[in-house]
């Protein structure tokens, strides 16, 4: 597919003989957008169409029925009035965002710590450090889950086994999974294991670009540990970190598979975020029309929660050109 | 093996444009674990001697994720000629339009010996949309060898014998903390329906099409506080938020600790895998109903058999239906330990206890609420199962919990 849109760059370089400055000068400004065209082609292909077939469809009645017998019905904004004049969906939103909140604050907290730990540890307990987070990295997303689920059952699991040998007697058959709170309190402990390793070493990376001459320098000016941060680190520290706030509030928003592996957003519901929803809207109930609307309704609180960064984002690449 | 083979046979069953002439192929779809090779091979050889240019094209379809696969293969240009699916689906894809009416044909099917649950789930409407194919009930399996030891000569026939058995068990082999009388996790809903069932209550009342929950009923309420009375008396350690799959009971079973489970046939060679000698061990009853001597009502699990709106080879279809509602074929699904949606012989099921068990219930079985909203339901989140967690860990009062259990079914049968 990608073959047919870079083949034109030759044919454009090939007939400079008229006007031959002018003509130069536009193909050597078209060879960039050119090169890239492959990659937007294929961009717009998967992501865009797809893209704008949910929001149309968010504007039509699509369930199981009109999707066999193949019927278009609009039904204009009739789907978005169900979804917001619906209570729970503000309910879920909400919890959606706070969930993501917490859970990008902790691995952000946590991944600039290891990095931070990373940088003075010996290279032997750094090697072994690093290789634990690549492991827990690596390890496929169900898999992962599965081993929370063990670790927490109310029988069998080892936390609850542990805390009793410890003398915690209370713990024998504890639930973890009582409350909403509680349950999604173990999926974020879950998908932190799961993030923090690439924010750690995303950000150990950008302490590297740090010289050590610098912290030297700092310290021989008599600076603290802290003051060597905040005047040495952090500057290195700050585009990355903008960059990875930006994308795990992305990837903590849309988190779907551990919370439905663990406890398909229960107790009674309790933790049902915004990406259970669409599928229970979606997949469970063949509401596809009412479920892309949710989409939308998404794709807008996040650009609503992160346009700030995406300024930011946008801007520090400019300075750093 | 049959998935490789028929995995590369390129273009989709849907035959030639017109129909009578030439080669054609019929595509089936039969799920994972349900009808025996030796079924398939057989009826499919008979099926192609009898129609010399039909090709049958099988394909086995795994449960998990079936009901995307179904939606997106009934809504092409390219869908099977006969479809299995699970009892609790069919009202959501015949309400769409996606079956054949098969009404009119029923007869052709041995419709006078059709198992109640299973027709009732393969209607919509005052239409049968899909045929009983098989269908299986749960049962209680218990050791006999703890039962002796316990001093409890026969088999319980009441919901009070079955207490005082495990009164019994708990006295002889309490002492060891790993015991467990019976193992019953807090959101096994389908031993709830049996207790709901059989107060006389039921999860919905039906008008037509149109479906009311009723589990705020007293017989409902009745059914759940039996449910609560047997957890506590059995001195289960099972979960009380969790279904009988997590951790799945079978292995638990296996342990050798646990005295009773509430099961299906199966589920007993599962857990004699690590523990071989349980499978002699064991026997099994019928739930015991709160009426001495007669069996609990059981809720049926099972599929339906069904042919597709899309389907380009509908006539051929009918005629594989028809022979596979045969009782020739049906008798081998109770040779094989599942109750036959089209046929009332089940003499092969009483040589095995355990199957003898599901066989005695099997008269007595019923279905969940036939409307399309019960697949969002199971394919979604379950309010029985929130209501018994509810209930159990005393978060929410009786009244509560199935008030709200109520509201959430209504929603979901609402569409």
């Amino acid at each position: 597919m990608s073959a047919p849109t870079v083949n034109p760059l030759l044919p454009a370089e090939a007939p400079p003989r008229a006007a031959r400055p002018q003509r130069r000068f536009t193909a050597q400004r078209a060879t960039p957008y050119l090169m890239l065209a492959p990659a937007v082609v294929i961009l717009v292909a998967l992501l865009g169409w797809p893209a704008l077939q949910v929001l149309g469809i968010s504007f039509r009645r699509l369930d199981l029925g009109e999707l066999i017998r193949g019927e278009i019905v609009w039904v204009g904004f009739d789907n978005y009035r169900e979804v917001l004049s619906d209570p729970e969906f503000w309910i879920i939103g909400l919890r959606t965002v706070l969930f993501t909140g917490a859970c990008v604050v902790a691995t952000i907290g946590l991944g600039l710590g290891i990095a931070v730990l990373m940088r003075h540890l010996d290279a032997p307990v750094r090697v072994a450090l690093q290789i634990a987070l690549v492991l827990a990295w690596a390890t496929p997303i169900i898999a992962t889950t599965t081993v929370f689920q063990w670790i927490f059952d109310q029988q069998y699991g080892i936390l609850n086994k542990t805390l009793v040998a410890l003398g915690f007697d209370g713990f024998a058959g504890y639930s973890w999974f009582t409350s909403g709170v509680s349950t999604l309190s173990v999926i974020g402990l879950l998908i932190l294991w799961q993030a923090v390793p690439f924010i750690a070493f995303t950000l150990y990376a950008g302490l590297l670009g740090a010289s050590k001459d610098l912290y030297e320098a700092a310290s021989i000016d008599g600076a603290t540990p802290l003051q060597a941060f905040r005047a040495v680190s952090w500057p290195a520290l700050r585009p990355l970190l903008t960059m990875v706030t930006f994308l795990s509030v992305l990837w903590d928003f849309k988190v779907f598979t551990q919370i439905w592996a663990l406890k398909q957003g229960g107790p009674d519901g309790e933790s049902t975020t915004l990406p259970v929803l669409l599928y229970l809207k979606g997949i469970s109930g063949s509401h596809f029309g009412v479920a892309s609307a949710v989409a939308v309704l998404m794709l807008l609180i996040l650009v609503g929660v992160t346009w700030r960064y995406m300024r930011l984002l946008v801007r520090s690449q400019e300075t750093e050109l | 093996m049959m998935l490789a083979l028929s995995g590369c046979a390129g273009s989709g069953g849907t035959g030639q444009a017109a129909p009578p002439a030439g080669p054609r192929t019929l595509t089936v779809w039969l799920m994972n674990g349900s009808a025996p090779d030796k079924l398939t091979d057989q009826l499919h050889k008979e099926f192609q001697e009898s129609h010399k240019d039909v090709t049958v094209k099988y394909e086995v379809q795994q449960w998990n994720g079936i009901q995307d696969k179904l939606t997106t293969a009934l809504a092409g240009n390219d869908a099977p000629d006969i479809i299995e699916i699970g009892n609790t689906q069919a009202p959501k894809f015949a309400k769409a339009g996606a079956l054949v009416d098969l009404t009119a044909e029923a007869s052709d099917f041995n419709k006078d010996q059709w198992l109640t649950s299973l027709k009732d789930s393969g209607s919509w409407d005052g239409k049968q949309y899909a045929v009983p194919f098989y269908a299986a009930n749960r049962l209680v399996l218990y050791r006999k060898d703890m039962f002796e030891q316990a001093g409890i000569t026969a088999p319980p026939t009441s919901r009070q014998d079955w207490l005082d058995a495990i009164t019994k068990l708990r006295a002889k082999f309490g002492s060891d903390p790993d015991f467990q009388a019976l193992y019953l996790p807090g959101q096994n809903w389908y031993t709830l329906l049996s207790f709901i069932y059989d107060e006389g209550g039921d999860i919905a009342k039906r008008d037509g099409t149109k479906f009311t929950a009723s589990l705020d009923t007293p017989q409902a309420k009745a059914g759940l506080e039996f449910y609560k009375q047997l957890q506590e008396a059995s001195g289960t350690k099972a979960p009380k938020d969790t279904d009988e799959q997590t951790p799945e009971q079978a292995g638990i079973y296996g342990q050798g600790k646990v005295a009773m489970m509430i099961a299906l046939p199966w589920e007993l060679a599962t857990a004699a895998k690590g523990n071989p000698d349980l499978t002699a061990k064991s026997s099994a009853f019928p739930i015991p109903s709160k009426k001495a001597g007669t069996t609990a009502p059981v809720f049926q699990g099972g599929s339906n058999l069904a042919i597709p709106a899309k389907s380009q080879d509908q006539d051929l279809a009918k005629e594989y239906l028809k022979l596979m509602t045969s009782a020739k074929y049906q008798s081998q699904f109770a040779g094989a330990g599942m109750i036959p949606g089209t046929s009332t012989d089940v003499a092969a099921l009483e040589k095995d206890p355990v199957t003898a068990a599901m066989a005695k219930a099997s008269s007595n079985g019923r279905a969940v609420p036939a409307t399309p909203g019960w697949a969002t339901i199971e394919a979604g989140q379950n309010p029985l199962k929130d209501m018994l967690t509810a209930y159990l860990t005393g978060a929410k009062s009786i009244d509560a919990a199935t008030a709200d259990a109520n509201s959430a079914l209504n929603k979901a049968f609402a569409g």
